[in-house]
């Protein structure tokens, strides 16, 4: 049965699902407002790969949703997230979106610094 | 709390973390989640700090602020890497019941960030 300890004040899989939406939410904005800077000097690329990490955003946003939903079900039967079909998926996901943003931040660092033009 | 015997579960991933062990409280992972999401978020602005120095023109001298741009995009491309490390290391430890490991990429990202700001500092002064 529910534990009462489980869902203190802060309501965890709420807060969680908040840690996710406000992660993926600054994902999109960097993602498009970054292809939107970098185009210039990158061209399609920035942009290909800045609406390919917007989109994995919105998705991400909206599976962590998903994701609460089934953690809160399962913390109030069973208590526990083990059967909830937790997997780090999404973590690992989100990871490569950020490599993704890196790299490609990077190579714009790199060839506007190192460009003639300046 | 509950800690009942994981058994196996081939449906969650990765292996490497579920497969041992035994579940810890379900708050702890929740807090390891966020933990993660945390150092996502500081990738994101590390990488949007370095973009920026460079791809607004700010008027720094230039050198330096190529300097300061490329530590920051370095530590924002490692900073995922870490992230997701990291989460795996402590929720095989919960699972396991040994000591949370420190971050590996705390001290670096220390240093590092210190040095960015030494070099926009000097990169204001001799512009």
């Amino acid at each position: 049965m529910t534990d009462r300890g489980l869902f203190d004040p802060g309501l965890q899989p709420e807060r969680t699902a908040l840690a996710w939406r406000r992660t993926c939410l600054a994902v999109v904005v960097l993602s498009l407002g970054g292809a939107r800077l970098m185009a210039p000097r990158l061209g399609a690329t920035a942009v290909v790969l800045g609406v390919a990490c917007a989109a994995a955003g919105v998705v991400l946003h909206h599976l962590a949703g998903s994701r609460q939903r089934r953690h809160t079900a399962h913390l109030l039967t069973d208590g526990h997230l083990r059967d909830a079909t937790t997997s780090a998926h999404l973590l690992l996901l989100l990871t490569v979106v950020g490599v993704v943003m890196g790299v490609t931040a990077a190579a714009f660092v790199v060839v506007r610094g190192f460009s003639p033009a300046g | 709390m509950s800690t009942r015997s994981a058994p196996e579960q081939p449906s969650r991933f990765p292996r490497a973390v579920y497969g041992v062990g035994d579940e810890p409280d379900p708050r702890f992972s929740l807090a390891n989640e966020r933990t993660f999401l945390a150092w996502i978020r500081t990738s994101l602005a590390l990488l949007a700090a370095g973009v920026a120095l460079e791809g607004l023109s700010l008027p720094l001298q230039p050198d330096l602020r190529l300097a300061a741009s490329l530590l920051l995009v370095v530590l924002g491309l490692l900073t995922p890497l870490q992230a997701w490390r990291g989460w795996a290391r402590d929720e095989r430890a919960m699972r396991t019941g040994t000591p949370l490991p420190s971050p590996a990429l705390a001290l670096p990202l220390t240093v590092g960030t210190s040095v960015t700001g030494v070099l926009i500092v000097l990169g204001v002064l001799f512009r």
